[in-house]
Parts: structure tokens; C-alpha cells; sequence
């Protein structure tokens, strides 16, 4: 019993980032996004799932293999290596970024509210009083799982429904391959959504912290390619398949468009019948309040550690005012945000992911610069690994400045 | 006084005005309080070029060369030079002062006695700001209050491992980090990179290393000890407790426990080994197999000669234990009443045979009750056969007790 507690603690202790990052990622952002990409497209947005989920592996494990090297987050990197200005300009990307992805994660949880009954008042500063409950007492890592459990749960529920809904499923398994493209500009606004929501700016910052923060090195390699390639490569695009396929299959041949929570649950309906709206908004609030737990805390973390301030909450307020600054700056910022009142929710949750497709590159190609530095040594990012990370890069890129282009052209 | 960020990219010119370059970087040989720039890397329109610092003279606005390039001679680094912008400019330092790493924001240089001296590592937010180009505005909205972060170069340690060239350099003895308190240097370590962690590890002696890498959180000291050469480890995990040793061994995957435990010295060893067998939750895998036990029939003065000879460790003197002739825990008795006794009188007749004890398959929480109700410093541990196989101190049990997170919180409050 001993000889195996010791190595799966082994294991244990590099297992995890992917994992968690998997389920962040699928917040109240990613289900919204994911779920109204199959209502209005049916299965014409699958195959940039199939996209991302090698995009994501490559991207993470770039970040991996950085912080595995050299044991530090990637602000700080960034920080060594292009001074203070460029630093500042990265540090800016993400908070805007993350800044988006919190007021998403708040709408989420007033949407959940919103199916009992709740106003986005009282939910905006149930939700804040959560927050900061749980983060003052610590408690956030040792619920996380539970957080975990129930975003899987809620896959489940998604995949047996698509199940239930009887889809095309040949159909599906061909549109994962093969492009189905319509040429107009929601279509576009809806593949950078689906990026955004996948590829994040506080993704690349988190796995980055979490592996820095566990301690792991160098030898850790083989079980974080593992996690990551397991996390980023399979789970979170499952869960994404899973939920565009139920929506393609229940609300797509209806031609009825998401508006707000109740109709997003209807997905579920095969599975559930009436106790739909109940289980998404059970899904909703676990997605958000999992995607709470770590982007405030990670866009905190990325700013002092980029300009050497006291980060973690093993401090008191007066020992890191800037941490603790930035952090209720965030919490605030967002739960004040959601007050506003008529807000359409779901629009908001989905543009926060387009701000951060938007901005994805930024991040992308900080990385990128930094994976080929000499001192990473063996981990330096090889000769696979390195142009398919600048060909995610320029894809990211084009797909932005396409966008930013669209704007100014066709207005 | 200037800041490299105010000096570096200034214009450098020739005795004639003519513009050569900029100035790119400064150099030292970190030795001594606070090293003198003793090298200008000047970047040219052909490269680099590396000139003696004295050869330059600093004027207002710009640099001149005391000669024309072509007649300057080169000069060449040493391998242990640091180059202040390259190696420590937004690098990360340990800041022995305050027990803590931080990232250099910029660099203070003085002139003292007509020579450049770095003196000081800029920290705070005024480095920040002067480097983006702030600061006088900051200064106008905040007045003279916007704090000034300077460590004293002196305080100072760089770390190795943020030379791009690695293995290039002759490390700098890690002096001023071996004189920190090792619970400090534990702090310290468990920000740093694995292989930085390492480094420190290896140059530390043997005595601190073990100290710090009792103070280290559980799940990094599994690590380090992996990373580390295995004689390296098993030297350190000798000289540990034997119940921190346990513990830490605890941790590791199975060959690896093996191989170092092979390595260890025999009787470390064993004690180690006889740890293991106890499941860690109970009184036997908190216990430590370090104690003292005599002999119930020697007298008082046998009894402290014994002690001289042992010389036990402070923390092991608050009891003494007596013994028969089958190991089994008879009584204790305090260094107190064995100084005062009269020296023909035997242990057995001075020692109180009333003593609290625990069986080593008690949960570890019936041991900290134990503890806490009778206030005591330790508490001794024996098997089925009332054997004493080991003690569970009073420090042991307040890491069962607190919180986590607690001891790292604390450290940094007093460290202020």
C-alpha cells in the first residue's frame, strides 16, 4: 500500500494543471459560446474544434516545456527577457483579456440565477460574496474537483443527450473533417468566439503558474505532456463536441436563436425533459464559478509577478497590497459590471470570448519568442513542436486581423 | 548618483565628436562589497566591442572614448564577469536581507573614490517607473513620498541559472545565502527553479542543507532530493531527524527510497527504515528514533558522564528516559533532578516511574491530545513489548495541529 501511495503521489503531483484547465476552460464562456455555435450553425463550426484541440496541446505544451525549464510563470519570462515596456504591454493584454473572461464568468452565474428566479442584482453580489468567501478561506483548491465532478457531469448529460436527440451522426463525424464554411460575418464573429474560447490568453498564464508553483522541473516532462496532451488535446474539445452536437441536434433544425439561459438549456431537454433549465443552470455555476477560482487569481498572479510584487494568498492584505489590489479590482470591477441593468447575457459571455480571440496572439507570440531560448535546454521547443506553434500563431493572427480589418471596412 | 537604465544607450563619441556607438552594457567581477565597473560593452556599427571602463570618461549627455576606437586596446570578460544588464537587469536576486527573491527593476551605481561601484539592486516601484520613463512624472503627482526599493548591493545574491550560457561561469560561492537562518534559506529555495534549487542543495554544507530541507513543504523536499546527485542525498538525509528523513523518503517513488536508503550509513539507515513500517498517521510514523535512554541501574554521576559522551541535541535533553535491561521504559527523569541528585545515588531510585507513554499504533491526534492536556515537551513511544522505540517532540505535534499555510506566514512576519 505504501510502495504505491508513493508513486502515484508521484504522479499525482504533475497530474492536474490539464485537467483543471480542461473543465476551466469549459466555463460559462466556453458552454455559451459552444452552445450557441451548434444552434446557429449546426455542425458548421465542428471542425475548427478538431483545429483547436491540436492548436491547444501544441500551445500548452509550449507553456509547459517553459515552465518546467525554468520554474517561473510566464510573465516573468517575459519580463527577462524584453524589459519592462514590452512587459507592461503584455501585462495590459491580459488583464483586458481577463478582465472580459470575469465579467463572463459573472454573467454566467447570473444566468444560472436567472433560472430560479434570481435578479442579476442579488446574483452579482451572491456571486462576489462567494468568491471572496472562498478565496479568503482557502477553500478553493480543496472544492476545485468538486467543480470538476460537475462540469463532467454536465458533459455526460450533454453527450447523452446529443445521443438522445438522434443527430445525423455521419454527418457530425464529417463536418469535424471536413470544413463546412458559410461565408458571412457571423460566421466569422462565431469561429473567433469558439477560439477565443478555447485558446486563452489566462490558459497559457495558468498552466504556466500551476507547474512553476508545484515545483516540478525538468524530469516532470513525462507526465505533464500526459496531463496536457490529455486536458487540452482530448477532454476539453470532448466536452465542446459534445454540446455543439446536442444543440445542432435539438435547437438548430428549430432556426430558433439562443436569447438567454432558458433557451440554451433546451439542449438538454432529450436527456431531462422539464428539469432542463435546473441541470444547465447547475452546469452553468459550477463552469463559472470554476472559471472564477482561477482567472482573477491568475490575472493577479501574471501582473505581480511580471513587477515583482508579493503574490499568493498565503499573505496578508498589507504585505501585497497590489496583489490583493488587483484581485478585488477584478471581483468588483465584474460584479458591479453585471449590474447593469437590461444587460443581454449571453451576448456579453460570448463577446468576452471574441475579446479574447482577439487578443490571443499578443500572448501567443510572447511565447513563441521565448520557446527557443538557449537556457531551456532539452526543453527548448523542437523541430515539430516550434513551426506548428508559429503556424498556430499566424493563424491566430491572420483570424484577428481579419477581424480588426472587417470592422473598419464594413462599417 | 546614477541608475545603469540612466546611462545605458547613451551616446559614445571619440575624443573628435565623432559618434562610435552606444553604450550597451556595463561589467563587474562580483567580488567584495560593492565591485567596481571595470568594462563598457559598447555596441557598434561593427558589434560589440568591450573596452576598459577606464578608457571612458562620463560627460554630460554622452560618453567619450579617451582615445579613437582603433587605438582603444580590447578588452576581454573574464568568465566569472557579470554583465549588469544582460545578467541582472529584470532578473530575479535573493534579497538576504529580507530572506525573500525579488526582480531587479534597476541597477545603483556610485562614484566612490573616482571609481564606479555598483552599490545597490533598485526593487521598487521607482525603478519601474524610471524605466518606462515615469518617474518625474510619478514624482509630481506623489511628491518625494513614492518609496525608493534599493537593496544594498552587499545583501545581494544573483542566481546562477539566469546566464543564458549556462555552465559557462564559475559559480560565486553561496556565502551570503549560507549565513541565513535555514528556514530562510528554506523560503528562499522554494521560490526558486529546480535547477537553482539544486545548485543550492549541492553547495550548501551538509548541516545547513539538512536544516533547510527540514523546513522545506513536503511536497518540493521529495523533488529536490530527487534532482539531487545521490550521494548528495543520502549524505543530506543522514544528517536529517530520522522521522523528517522518514517522512521525506515517504514521499518518493520506490527505487528511488531503495537506492538512497543503500546509500545512507548503517545505523541512519536502520532507525530510517524501522520508521517506515509505521503507517504515517500513527505515534510510530511521527515518532523520531533519536532520544536518550539509560540504564536504570547506573549512578547519577555514570548517568551524565554518559550524557558528555552523547552529546545529545538541546531539543533531546528535556527528558531522559530510563531503561531495564530489555529496552522497556521504566521511568524518566529531567536533567534537572540528575544535576542535583547526589552522584552515588542510581538513575533508579532519582528518576519518576510514573511516565506518560503512547503505544506507536496510536493515531497521531491521540498523541497531540496527549501533549497538549499535560503540557508536554515530548512523549515517548513504545511497542507491543513496552519497548521505548522512539519519541514524538512537542514540535512535531504543532505541525499536526496548525494550519496549513501557517508556518510560511509566519516566517514572513518575523522575517520583517
Amino acid at each position: 500500500m505504501l510502495r504505491i501511495y508513493g508513486r502515484l503521489r508521484f504522479y499525482l503531483l504533475a497530474l492536474g494543471p490539464g485537467l483543471v484547465t480542461a473543465f476551466a476552460d469549459n466555463d460559462a464562456g466556453g458552454i455559451t459560446t459552444y452552445s450557441l455555435a451548434g444552434a446557429q450553425f449546426g455542425f458548421g463550426l465542428m471542425w475548427v474544434l478538431l483545429v483547436t484541440a491540436i492548436a491547444l496541446t501544441v500551445t500548452q505544451e509550449t507553456g509547459a516545456r517553459l515552465a518546467l525549464a525554468t520554474g517561473q510563470g510566464l510573465a516573468g519570462l517575459i519580463r527577462e527577457r524584453f524589459g519592462v515596456r514590452w512587459t507592461a504591454f503584455a501585462v495590459l493584454t491580459m488583464l483586458v483579456a481577463n478582465l472580459g473572461t470575469t465579467v463572463a464568468e459573472f454573467a454566467g452565474m447570473a444566468a444560472a440565477f436567472s433560472l430560479f428566479g434570481v435578479p442579476p442584482g442579488l446574483s452579482s453580489i451572491l456571486t462576489a460574496s462567494l468568491v471572496v468567501l472562498l478565496l479568503a478561506r482557502g477553500s478553493f483548491t480543496r472544492i476545485q474537483y468538486g467543480f470538476v465532478a460537475i462540469g463532467a457531469a454536465v458533459s455526460i448529460a450533454y453527450a447523452f443527450s446529443a445521443y438522445l436527440a438522434h443527430p445525423d451522426w455521419g454527418h457530425a463525424a464529417r463536418a469535424l473533417v471536413v470544413p463546412e464554411i458559410t461565408a458571412s460575418s457571423a460566421y466569422f464573429l462565431m469561429l473567433v468566439g469558439v477560439v477565443g474560447t478555447t485558446i486563452t490568453p489566462w490558459g497559457q498564464a495558468l498552466i504556466q503558474s500551476y507547474i512553476a508553483d508545484k515545483g516540478l522541473g525538468p524530469r516532470d516532462l513525462a507526465p505533464v505532456r500526459v496531463d496536457v496532451a490529455l486536458g487540452s488535446g482530448v477532454l476539453t474539445n470532448l466536452i465542446a463536441t459534445f454540446i455543439i452536437v446536442a444543440c445542432a441536434a435539438t435547437l438548430f433544425p428549430t432556426g430558433r436563436s439562443i436569447n438567454d439561459a432558458a433557451d440554451a438549456a433546451t439542449a438538454l431537454g432529450p436527456l431531462v425533459g422539464p428539469s432542463a433549465r435546473s441541470v444547465f443552470a447547475v452546469g452553468l455555476f459550477a463552469a463559472a464559478l470554476l472559471g472564477l477560482a482561477t482567472v482573477p487569481l491568475s490575472s493577479a498572479y501574471f501582473a505581480c509577478e511580471a513587477f515583482g510584487f508579493e503574490r499568493g494568498l498565503s499573505f496578508r492584505w498589507r504585505e501585497a497590497p497590489v496583489f490583493y489590489g488587483l484581485l478585488s479590482f477584478f471581483i468588483a470591477g465584474a460584479a458591479l459590471f453585471i449590474v447593469i441593468p437590461g444587460l443581454p447575457l449571453i451576448q456579453v459571455m460570448f463577446l468576452a470570448q471574441v475579446v479574447n480571440g482577439l487578443l490571443l496572439p499578443i500572448i501567443l507570440i510572447f511565447v513563441m519568442r521565448l520557446c527557443r531560448e538557449p537556457n531551456l535546454g532539452a526543453l527548448r521547443s523542437g523541430p515539430i513542436l516550434y513551426p506548428l506553434g508559429w503556424a498556430i500563431t499566424a493563424l491566430a493572427s491572420a483570424m484577428s486581423l481579419t477581424f480588426v480589418a472587417s470592422l473598419f471596412l464594413f462599417r | 548618483m546614477p541608475y545603469l537604465s540612466e546611462i545605458q544607450h547613451r551616446r559614445v563619441i571619440e575624443p573628435n565628436g565623432n559618434e562610435i556607438g552606444t553604450l550597451k552594457d556595463l561589467a563587474v567581477v562580483p567580488q567584495g562589497q560593492f565591485p567596481a565597473v571595470q568594462w563598457a560593452i559598447l555596441a557598434t556599427g561593427d558589434g560589440e566591442r568591450v573596452v576598459k571602463w577606464s578608457d571612458i570618461a562620463q560627460e554630460i549627455g554622452h560618453l567619450r572614448l579617451r582615445g579613437r576606437i582603433d587605438t582603444v586596446p580590447d578588452a576581454m570578460l573574464p568568465p566569472d564577469a557579470l554583465r549588469l544588464s544582460r545578467d541582472l537587469m529584470d532578473k530575479q536576486i535573493v534579497d538576504t536581507h529580507g530572506a525573500k527573491i525579488v526582480r531587479v527593476n534597476d541597477l545603483q551605481l556610485s562614484d566612490v573614490e573616482g571609481q564606479l561601484r555598483l552599490v545597490g539592486a533598485d526593487v521598487g516601484l521607482r525603478g519601474l517607473l524610471r524605466r518606462i520613463g515615469a518617474e518625474g512624472l510619478a514624482e509630481r503627482l506623489f511628491g518625494r513620498r513614492l518609496p525608493r526599493g534599493i537593496i544594498p548591493w552587499h545583501l545581494v545574491e544573483p542566481l546562477d541559472s539566469n546566464t543564458p550560457e549556462q555552465g559557462v561561469r564559475v559559480t560565486v560561492p553561496r556565502t551570503k545565502l549560507a549565513l541565513l537562518h535555514p528556514a530562510d534559506i528554506a523560503d528562499i529555495v522554494e521560490e526558486m527553479a529546480a535547477d537553482e534549487r539544486r545548485h543550492v542543495f549541492e553547495q550548501l554544507d551538509i548541516e545547513t542543507a539538512a536544516e533547510a530541507l527540514s523546513e522545506v513543504e513536503p511536497e518540493l523536499q521529495a523533488s529536490i532530493v530527487t534532482d539531487l546527485p545521490e550521494e548528495r542525498a543520502a549524505d543530506i538525509l543522514d544528517e536529517m531527524a530520522p522521522d523528517e528523513a522518514a517522512d521525506l523518503l515517504q514521499d518518493l517513488p520506490e527505487e528511488r527510497r531503495e537506492e538512497l536508503v543503500e546509500l545512507m550509513q548503517k545505523e541512519e539507515a536502520q532507525d530510517v527504515e524501522e520508521l517506515l513500517t509505521f503507517p504515517e498517521d500513527t505515534a510510530g510514523g511521527i515518532m523520531t528514533t533519536d532520544f536518550v535512554a539509560l540504564p536504570a541501574e547506573l549512578t547519577a554521576q555514570q548517568a551524565i558522564d554518559r550524557l558528555r559522551e552523547l552529546r545529545p541535541d538541546p531539543e533531546l535533553t528535556y527528558y531522559l528516559y530510563v531503561i531495564d535491561g530489555q529496552g522497556r521504559l521504566d521511568g524518566v527523569i529531567s536533567l534537572r533532578d540528575l544535576v542535583v541528585a547526589k552522584p552515588e545515588q542510581k538513575v533508579a531510585d532519582v528518576m519518576d516511574p510514573h511516565v506518560l507513554k503512547i503505544d506507536a499504533t496510536a493515531s497521531k491526534e491521540d498523541v497531540a491530545a496527549l501533549i497538549a492536556k499535560y503540557d508536554l515537551l515530548a512523549l515517548p513511544v513504545v511497542d507491543a513489548r513496552h519497548k521505548l522505540i522512539g519519541t514524538v517532540t512537542v514540535d512535531d505535534v504543532v505541525e499536526i495541529m496548525l494550519p496549513r499555510g501557517w508556518k510560511k506566514r509566519s516566517s514572513r512576519t518575523l522575517a520583517r
